[in-house]
């Protein structure tokens, strides 16, 4: 089948059959792993839905067909979310489709493409982000890993954290520090590095639901070709903020609000409290926002199709989405009652699991920038207020 | 001796168990494991007098008042101590003197088997006494696998009930703070019915000390987080530094002080003697700003940490643990909402 064709097949679908086929798909493939995790499945467990979706060429649904992705519409999008939601299928390893690939199809060199995005697509390279470090969280140009060229490589030097499944990753992307001369922003560069070279060392951390879910890497003289960076030297930082609103854009998803809403309506049957007029009016409202991101959503999928830039604004989506799906969160552990209090999901049913949705939802006001400092930028950037 | 000098005393001899910042290697060590606590550091604890606290002198106890007790589980919550006192003190306020003298010297551990709903502070539903015997479940029986005996409580009155005797079977499920909640099924299992004091009292009583617990624990968590605030720098600068978390962690301090002024009032209004719906109606009022307010400051702390506050090695999530633990325990904000508004109905003008 050729890539037109392909292209045909996804435009030209209806919407309706758009969804059905998704669902199909899903409950045709998904293997025997769980669902409705609240924890990140790791590699080794989640490795044959990757490959079922890579074998359908279902690996990048936002990436224009012509590098292998399905090239959807804002609408299918979302019903491809909706139906993995709905199925309580586990997340992939998507740092490559969701982070590396489009920046590389908008950054990267042809060989570069040709590369790693097929790579991305059949699921041999699983990726790792290695953007923060210890004293460079939120205020990332601070960055002191080191990249010196040494003849046509990179020596690699310094320690990355927070790597989330960086235990899974066989490849991971950082931004390197390439010239201490100059102010700290314009001295980075964006670097892919294999994580099985002699040098990289990986320490799993324990996040608070028990998992090890990220990680630290340390780079102790670590070499790779020069080919290996993206874009000019020293232009890292702007690499870095195109990705970083791609990684808006998934985070402002209305994927995890919608999945925990769904949970909460369970929940509350469950506890008894669905009658409540007092509970339907509060879920009411928060049904209402999830609406309302989903509208927003739209909007910059469609921008995104067409090839426009994501501005600061799109912190907006990333600010309302994260706080929300905190909001019905916290409405799980003020229905929940005592099952709140539990380390497992209450009667073995994850989606019943209103502790395990609190805490996960903690970290998304964090990571993609965290909350406060999207806030000074769109106040400086898109409410043009004084510094 | 003063009520104050009293308050004071107990403060000081919780602080020996509990020392400032908390011994929470102790914590960790016991997080997860089969008791949950440690029973050991529970006689100890016993020894003090933390059991008989309420007793009145008369029948051998201590004869304290909530304002007392109320010290004492803040303390205990600022450490994160997981031996269940406040449920052991529910025991033997429901029991009296009666309860027996290994209890109250902590070598036998009775803890209360009260509820059996999701929510609320029934304590009847779930078992019955029928003439076949004992039969039923109680659910959520917190630190349950380290009880010698439990008291089952039902419409009638109450009956201790051997752990290990016959018909009786327990499971236990994992807490978020590394203890556990027991299922006690209960099927046929012959007990005397025993009268209890004064229950609906002693309900309130353990709902206010977990408020009290709670304040402890979010004051710990406030504390470490204006501590990292100071700390830690990013942009050449503490974070503390930035007006957005000032104002934030300002908030906090507000709910903190609306909390610990809410507990005072409310134990002093229990210990200088109020009828039963005024009594309701106040730890109703406290428990609501407890449980709001330790699950705002475990947020805030989370947030202001960063994603080291994310990691289970750091501390701070040890007290976002215990506060998501301990919210609902004794009714959750959303049941005292409701409560309070029954006792004290909106009316327009
Ligand atoms: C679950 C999880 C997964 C992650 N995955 C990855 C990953 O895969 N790769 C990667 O590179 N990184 C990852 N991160 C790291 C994430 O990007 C950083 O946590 C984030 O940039 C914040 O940095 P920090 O944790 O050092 O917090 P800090 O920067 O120390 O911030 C602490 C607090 O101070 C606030 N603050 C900081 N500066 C200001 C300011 N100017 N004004 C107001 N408030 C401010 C912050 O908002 C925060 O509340 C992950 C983090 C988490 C929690």
């Amino acid at each position: 089948m050729s890539l037109h064709s392909r292209n045909d097949i996804y435009a030209v679908m209806s919407d309706e059959e758009f969804r059905a086929q998704a669902r199909a798909f899903i409950e045709a493939n998904y293997p025997d792993i769980p669902r409705f995790s609240q924890k990140r499945l790791h590699f080794s467990q989640s490795k044959p839905w990757y490959m079922a979706l890579a074998r359908k060429g279902w690996v990048a649904p936002a990436w224009p067909v012509e590098h292998g992705g399905m090239g959807l519409s804002a609408t299918k999008q979302l019903i491809w979310i909706e139906e993995n939601e709905r199925f309580g299928a586990a997340r992939i390893n998507d740092i490559g489709p969701v982070m590396l690939g489009p920046l590389l199809i908008q950054f990267g060199t042809d060989a570069q493409k040709a590369q790693f995005l097929p790579k991305i697509l059949s699921g041999e390279h699983i990726w790792a982000q290695g953007y923060s470090e210890p004293n460079a969280g939120s205020d990332l140009a601070a960055v002191r890993t080191e990249a010196v060229l040494d003849g046509d490589e990179w020596v690699i030097n310094g320690q990355k954290t927070w790597a989330t499944l960086g235990n899974d990753a066989n490849w991971i992307f950082i931004l390197a520090r390439t010239d201490k001369s100059v102010k700290k922003q314009a001295g980075i560069s964006f670097i892919l590095v294999p994580m099985d070279l002699p040098g990289v060392t990986v320490r799993p951390i324990e996040n608070l639901e028990m998992h090890d879910e990220f990680c630290e890497v340390f780079f102790d003289d670590v070499r790779v070709p020069r080919e290996n960076l993206v874009g000019a030297v020293n232009q890292g930082w702007t690499m870095a903020k195109a990705l970083l609103g791609h990684e808006r854009v998934f985070i402002g998803a209305p994927r995890l609000s919608s999945s925990a809403l769904a949970r909460l309506d369970l929940l509350a049957r469950k506890v008894g409290v669905a009658d409540d007029p007092a509970f339907q009016d509060r879920f009411t409202r928060l049904r209402l926002d999830v609406a309302d991101l989903t509208a927003l959503f739209e909007t910059y999928i469609e921008k995104l199709r067409h090839g426009e830039a994501i501005g600061a604004d799109v912190s907006i989506m990333k600010i309302f989405q994260s706080e929300l799906y905190q909001r019905i969160s916290e409405e799980m552990m003020a229905i929940g009652g005592a099952t709140a209090a539990l380390l497992e999901p209450f009667e073995h049913d994850p989606r019943l699991h209103a502790a395990g949705t609190y805490l996960m939802a903690r970290p998304t006001t964090i990571f993609g920038g965290s909350n406060e400092v999207l806030r000074n930028v769109l106040a400086r950037m898109v409410l043009d207020l004084p510094a | 001796m003063t009520d104050l000098a009293e308050i004071e005393m107990i403060r000081d001899s919780a602080r020996a168990f509990v020392p400032p910042g908390g011994d929470l290697v102790r914590i960790r060590g016991l997080r997860f494991g089969e008791a949950g606590f440690d029973p050991a550091i529970y006689r100890q604890m016993a020894e003090m007098g933390w059991l008989m606290l309420r007793l009145p002198e008369e029948e051998g106890g201590l004869g304290l008042g909530m304002r007392a007790y109320c010290a004492l589980a803040a303390v205990l919550g600022a450490g994160l101590v997981p031996e269940p006192l406040i449920h052991a003190n529910l025991a033997v306020r429901l029991l009296g003197a009666g309860v027996g003298d290994a209890v109250l010297a902590g070598t036998r551990i009775v803890l209360p088997a009260w509820q059996a709903g999701f929510d609320g502070l029934d304590l009847a539903a779930g078992v019955t006494g029928a003439a076949g015997g004992l039969s039923g479940e109680k659910r959520f029986v917190y630190q349950a696998a380290g009880a010698d005996a439990f008291l089952v409580t039902g419409a009638e009155g109450g009956w201790l009930v051997e752990a290990g005797a016959e018909g009786v079977s327990l499971e236990c499920e994992g807490t978020q703070d590394g203890g556990h909640f027991g299922s006690l099924r209960l099927a046929g299992v012959s007990a005397e019915r025993i009268d209890l004091i004064d229950p609906a009292a002693a309900l309130d009583e353990a709902a206010l000390a977990t408020s009290a617990y709670l304040l402890g624990v979010a004051e710990t968590a406030f504390e470490m987080t204006l501590d990292y605030l100071r700390v830690r720098k990013q942009f050449d600068k503490p974070i503390g530094s930035f007006q957005s978390l000032q104002h934030r962690a300002t908030d906090l301090k507000m709910q903190l002080a609306l909390l610990r002024a809410g507990v005072d009032m409310a134990a002093g209004a229990l210990d200088a003697g109020v009828d039963d719906a005024r009594r309701s109606a106040l730890v109703s009022q406290v428990k609501v700003r407890a449980a709001d307010t330790a699950m705002l400051v475990a947020r805030e702390a989370v947030q202001m940490h960063g994603a080291i506050g994310f990691t289970d090695e750091h501390d701070v999530g040890l007290f976002v643990r215990k506060a998501m633990t301990l919210a609902n325990q004794f009714g959750s904000a959303a049941f005292h909402r409701r409560r309070f508004a029954a006792m004290q109905p909106y009316a327009a003008a």
